[in-house]
């Protein structure tokens, strides 16, 4: 199964749940893990949650599904602040570019007519040997 | 008014404490107001009017002023702002408008939590969704509901130290908030700590090192801590909001010092 649910939110933390069970609704569909969904849940949950991104009153949440994985678009962001603490890694520091590096494969911010968008992404595999609902 | 223009905050407790000074009490809680309606805005979606949340807010500030040890190397603003966090959720906790989960609800999220348990390993892996909803029987859609009425639950019990069991005594989300003000004497070491960390207790802070410096995975640390999975989960959900919390709390205070 290929392609893209898109979900527009008020960008206020009740209706972020909505979002996050969207994405496990989507999993679920992938057989994905649990370990897997919690990564992907709590990668979300760590960008919605952050008033710090906000640009607008709602945010738009892409759920693409790839060949080989999921990915996660979240947007318009306040890119200046998402890229500085996406930057903004030491040693000893447990930033958002740590967090995101740890629960996804692949982190970037892309540029649209309205604002910057994070994209997510994360490799998942159907635990069920060719037997995904989703894939059939 | 002109001379407490140049004092710090060190020095308006000192006068307080040490003096009785309560213009200097005044002061700080002036000082402080923005922090408060800063805390005060993340809860206000609640269906509680702003004001309200900033003076029951303001309570929880006035507390931490009273109560605190100037003896001690910390900020008023590190000691302030779990006081008024959990001045402002003891409020939702007495007005009875936390969120209530389903007892259905609570019950299968706490079966999940064991079932999440024995068949990572039974089966040598973590469980599909399929298969936790196989196993408790039920439809997947109530497995998901039960996960996310979990994560609504975590989020809401940030501050209860060591809250968020396994065994469902602990459900009420909101229910040992009161207990917010043990972390001061809790982590006497927070001062030093990196910005956003200072709030977090010993085990949140070893349970992020393992999952986000170490790379273990949530399974991998619950045995090594002894706690389930799940449990984990709640942990660094509560962890990564405690971190949220300061680091905006202390960019409120930037920005009213600048």
């Amino acid at each position: 199964m290929t392609g893209a649910i898109k979900l527009k939110i008020p960008h206020q933390s009740p209706y972020h749940g909505v979002a996050l069970l969207v994405v496990g609704g989507l999993a679920a569909r992938l057989d994905v893990s649990y370990e897997q969904l919690e990564d992907l849940q709590l990668a979300l949950e760590s960008v919605l949650e952050n008033g710090g991104y906000a640009r607008t009153s709602e945010v738009t949440v892409e759920l693409d599904v790839q060949n080989e994985g999921l990915a996660m678009i979240v947007g318009p962001l306040d890119g200046a602040a998402l890229k500085s603490d996406l930057e903004d890694e030491g040693d000893d520091r447990l930033g958002l570019g740590r967090l995101l590096g740890t629960l996804v494969e692949d982190v970037s911010v892309e540029s649209r007519e309205d604002g910057d968008w994070l994209r997510l992404e994360k490799r998942v595999q159907a635990i069920r040997s060719g037997g995904s609902r989703a894939r059939a | 008014m002109p001379v407490h223009e140049e004092k710090t905050d060190r020095e308006l407790l000192r006068s307080y404490h040490e003096r009785g000074d309560l213009e200097a009490r005044e002061r700080l809680i002036e000082q402080y107001l923005p922090l408060v309606r800063s805390l005060a805005r993340r809860y206000s979606y609640r269906g509680e009017q702003l004001e309200d949340l900033v003076q029951v807010g303001c309570i929880g500030l006035i507390k931490a002023i009273d109560r605190f040890d100037i003896a001690r190397g910390v900020e008023l603003t590190t000691y302030a702002t779990p006081n008024i966090i959990g001045e402002i959720k003891r409020h939702f906790r007495d007005k009875g408008w936390s969120v209530r989960v389903p007892r259905g609800l609570q019950e299968l999220n706490v079966r999940l939590s064991h079932l999440v348990e024995e068949l990572t390993v039974q089966l040598e892996r973590s469980p599909t969704i399929a298969e936790l909803a196989k196993a408790a029987s039920v439809e997947e859609e109530e497995v998901l509901e039960a996960l996310e009425s979990g994560q609504a639950y975590a989020t809401l019990s940030l501050s209860a130290p060591g809250g968020g069991g396994d065994d469902g005594s602990d459900l009420d989300p909101l229910e040992s908030l009161g207990e917010l003000e043990h972390e001061y004497e809790v982590s006497e070491d927070r001062a030093v700590l990196a910005p956003g960390l200072r709030a977090l207790d010993d085990r949140e802070r070893r349970i992020l090192h393992l999952r986000f410096f170490e790379g273990l995975t949530q399974s991998q640390i619950a045995q090594q801590v002894g706690i389930s999975q799940m449990h984990v989960s709640r942990l660094i959900r509560r962890a990564l909001e405690k971190i949220r919390d300061e680091i905006a709390a202390e960019e409120t205070v930037k920005r009213r010092a600048s």
